[in-house]
C-alpha cells in the first residue's frame, strides 16, 4: 500500500472512531502540480486527500485561529517534521494543547512523500534532534553568504530594493503558523505604532518587525516565501534570524512542547557579546 | 491597407513617443518581479510572458498616496494638497485584461465627485494593449465576457503578427489615433495577417452566477463556508487585481504635522470592516470572501452595469492556498437549480 491509501485509511478510521473531528490533509489543487489545503469531517470523503511530494505547505497554521480546538476535540493534520516543529512551538507557547493534535506524519524524500513513525509530537522528538544536528539548509547558506559577503551599505541597498516591492498583503504573516496575534501590532491603532502605508519605510517597519518577531520561533517551512506574491527572498532573512538563534544559543525552534522560547529566557551562560 | 509595426522599429517608435513628451512604461523584470516600469528601450521589455505579476492599475491608484500636507499652528491649520503631477505616458505591452480593468474602475472614481488622483493620471495616459498569443491555467477573459484581443480599456491594440515580424497597429479612440501621428513614418502600410489568439476556456456561466448571486437567500448559504474554508485571509488577491479598488485614509505624522494619505486597503482583511466599539459585522473568513463575490458579481454591476473582474486571473494564479473567484463562480454556476 502507498503512503496515500495508508493514510487514507488511517484518517477514515480516526474519522469513524470520533478519535478526530477533522482531518486537516492536502488534496487536488487547480493545477496538476498544484495542492491545496482540505478538511474532510467524514470518513466518506478521505479519498479528497493526496499526498505526495507536491504536498509542501506546513498546514498547522490552521490550528489555531477561530476557535478550532477550543472545545478539546482532537483534530488531525498531515504534517512534515517543519509543521510538527511549529506544533511544538505553540504548545510551548501555550496556543494549544498537544494531545489535541494527531500527526500524520511524512517527509520528502526524492520527490516522494514518505511516512514518518508517531502519532503525537513527543514521538518525533528524536527525529527533530538529528534535524537539528544536520544543520541549516546548505543550499540556503549559499544564498545567504552571497550576502554576508556585501558590504554593509551594499546589503542595505539588497534589502531596500526587495522591500519596496512589498505591497503589504500580509500573506507571508496569513500562511505563518507562528503569526497567530489575534491582533498583529500593524494592525493595532490606537495608538497606530506602526505606518500601514506601503512607502519604503513603512515596509521596512512590517518587514523587520516581522523578522525579529520570527526569531528563535520559525521553523523554516518556507511558507512566507512560497506566498510572497512579489518574490521577496523571505527565506533569508528567516534562515539569518534561525542561524543566529542556532549558533549563539544553540536554540533550534520547536524542538520540543517543553522548549522554553530563547528570547524570553536568560541564562547564565548566555553570551553576551553584544551588551557593551 | 493595415498598419504595421516592425519589432526592428520598435526603439524608433518610443524614441519618437518620447521626444513629443510621452515618458513610456512597459512590463519589465526587475529584482524578481515582472511590473510596468520606466523603460528607455526595446530591450528592457518582457512582452513574451502571459502578463506581468502586478497590474498597470498601481500606476493610476497608488499603494500609497500622499493626498494632503496638514500643519497646525497656533491660529490656524494650514493644508497643501499634494496634486499628481500631469505627466504623459504610455503604458505599452499592457494585456487586455488589464486595460479592461481601467475601463471598469473608471465609473467607481467617477460616480459622486471626479477622482483628481485617478483621472489626472487617466487623462495623460494612453494604452497600448497587445492581444494575446498565449494563455495559462489561470486566465479566464472569455468567462466574463471578454477575450485575449478584446479592445475595452485599450487606445491602441497591436495584434502580433503571424510570421513574428511585429504587430498590425489598430488605433480605438482618438487618443490612440493622435498617439500615432508622430509615429506615422515608422509603420509600414501593407497587408498581414496576425497571429491567433489562444484558446482560452469558459470557466463558468456567469449569468447563472450573477442570478444566483442576486437571490437574497443565497446571501446565507452554506457555499459560503465551503469554499471559503481555507482561505488565509490575506490581501494578496485583492492588491494584485486589477479591478478591486479599496482604499483607506490614514495620517501619518504627529498631532501637529504629517501627511494624509490613501493606502491601499482589502476586504479579505478582518480589520476592513472591524468597528470602534470592536463589534464586526464581517467577522470570519466566509463573510469576507462572500463580499468580495458579491461586490464584483452583483453590488457593482447594479451601480455601473457592469462586473468588477476582467478575468485575468492573479486570483487564483498567485493565491498561497489555490483559491480564488474561480473557483468560487464555476461551483456558483454549477449548483444544481
Ligand atoms: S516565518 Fe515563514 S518559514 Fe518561518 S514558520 Fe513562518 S511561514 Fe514558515
Ligand atoms: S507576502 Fe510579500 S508582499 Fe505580502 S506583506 Fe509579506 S513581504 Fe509584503
Amino acid at each position: 500500500m502507498g503512503i496515500q491509501e495508508q493514510y487514507r485509511k488511517e484518517a477514515a478510521e480516526l474519522l469513524s472512531s470520533g478519535e478526530v473531528k477533522l482531518v486537516i490533509g492536502y488534496g487536488e489543487g487547480s493545477t496538476a502540480e498544484r495542492r491545496r489545503p482540505v478538511f474532510v469531517r467524514s470518513a466518506e470523503y478521505v479519498s479528497r486527500l493526496v499526498l505526495d511530494g507536491s504536498c509542501v505547505a506546513n498546514l498547522s497554521s490552521y490550528l489555531v485561529p477561530e476557535g478550532l480546538l477550543s472545545d478539546g476535540k482532537k483534530v488531525a493534520v498531515f504534517l512534515k517534521p517543519d509543521g510538527i516543529r511549529s506544533i511544538n512551538i505553540l504548545a510551548a507557547e501555550s496556543q494549544l494543547d498537544p494531545e489535541q493534535v494527531v500527526i500524520l506524519g511524512f517527509d520528502i524524500e526524492g520527490g516522494q512523500a514518505a511516512p514518518l513513525p508517531g502519532r503525537k509530537a513527543s514521538d518525533f522528538t528524536a527525529l527533530i534532534g538529528s534535524l537539528k544536528s544536520a544543520g541549516l539548509s546548505p543550499e540556503l547558506q549559499k544564498d545567504a553568504d552571497r550576502l554576508e559577503q556585501m558590504s554593509a551599505s551594499e546589503r542595505f541597498g539588497y534589502w531596500k530594493e526587495q522591500f519596496s516591492k512589498c505591497i503589504k498583503c500580509y500573506a507571508c504573516r496569513q500562511v505563518c503558523p507562528m503569526c497567530y496575534c489575534r491582533r498583529c501590532i500593524v494592525d493595532v491603532n490606537q495608538p497606530q505604532w506602526i505606518n500601514t502605508s506601503s512607502h519604503t519605510l513603512g515596509n521596512f517597519e512590517w518587514n523587520i518587525i516581522r523578522a525579529f518577531h520570527l526569531a528563535g520561533r520559525c521553523v523554516s517551512c518556507g511558507g512566507c516565501d512560497r506566498s510572497c506574491p512579489v518574490n521577496i527572498p523571505l527565506r533569508l532573512i528567516n534562515h539569518r534570524m534561525a542561524k543566529e538563534a542556532l549558533d549563539t544559543f544553540g536554540h533550534y525552534a520547536g524542538e520540543s512542547a517543553e522548549q522554553q522560547p530563547v528570547l524570553a529566557t536568560f541564562r547564565q551562560e548566555d553570551p553576551e557579546t553584544f551588551i557593551l | 491597407m493595415t498598419r504595421i509595426l516592425l519589432n526592428s522599429r520598435l526603439d524608433d517608435c518610443l524614441g519618437a513617443w518620447r521626444s513629443a513628451g510621452f515618458t513610456v512604461l512597459a512590463p519589465v523584470k526587475r529584482s524578481d518581479l515582472t511590473r510596468f516600469d520606466e523603460v528607455q528601450g526595446a530591450s528592457e521589455m518582457s512582452l513574451d510572458i502571459v502578463m506581468p505579476e502586478r497590474t498597470i492599475k498601481e500606476h493610476f491608484f497608488l499603494q500609497t498616496e500622499p493626498l494632503i500636507r496638514y500643519e497646525i499652528k497656533k491660529q490656524q491649520i494650514e493644508t497643501e494638497e499634494m496634486v499628481p503631477p500631469e505627466r504623459k505616458r504610455i503604458f505599452f505591452g499592457v494585456r487586455p485584461c488589464d486595460a479592461a480593468g481601467l475601463d471598469i474602475d473608471d465609473p467607481l472614481f467617477g460616480w459622486d465627485y471626479k477622482d483628481d488622483y485617478w483621472f489626472r493620471r487617466r487623462e495623460k495616459s494612453v494604452i497600448v494593449t497587445i492581444a494575446c498569443t498565449s494563455a495559462d491555467d489561470f486566465c479566464m477573459c472569455t468567462s466574463v465576457g471578454l477575450a485575449p484581443d478584446s479592445p475595452k480599456g485599450s487606445d491602441v491594440m497591436l495584434h502580433p503578427l503571424l510570421d513574428g515580424r511585429g504587430w498590425l497597429v489598430v488605433p480605438h479612440t482618438d487618443r490612440g489615433k493622435a498617439l500615432l501621428e508622430p509615429v506615422s513614418s515608422i509603420l509600414l502600410e501593407e497587408a498581414a495577417e496576425p497571429a491567433p489568439v489562444p484558446a482560452v476556456p469558459v470557466k463558468f456561466d456567469v449569468n447563472n452566477v450573477m442570478a444566483w448571486l442576486a437571490e437574497p437567500a443565497n446571501f446565507e448559504s452554506q457555499l459560503w463556508k465551503e469554499v471559503s474554508q481555507r482561505c488565509i485571509g490575506c490581501g494578496s488577491c485583492t492588491y494584485l487585481c486589477p479591478t478591486c479598488h479599496c482604499f483607506d485614509i490614514q495620517d501619518e505624522g504627529d498631532t501637529y504635522s504629517g501627511i494624509r494619505r490613501k493606502n491601499w486597503d482589502s476586504c479579505s482583511f478582518a480589520m476592513f470592516t472591524m468597528h470602534t466599539s470592536g463589534h464586526n459585522p464581517r467577522n470570519t473568513q466566509s463573510t469576507r470572501w462572500r463580499q468580495r463575490i458579491m461586490h464584483k458579481f452583483n453590488y457593482y454591476r447594479g451601480k455601473f452595469g457592469v462586473n468588477s473582474c476582467s478575468g485575468c486571473g492573479r486570483c487564483t494564479r498567485q493565491c498561497p492556498v489555490d483559491m480564488g473567484i474561480t473557483e468560487t463562480l464555476h461551483e456558483i454556476s454549477n449548483l444544481p437549480r
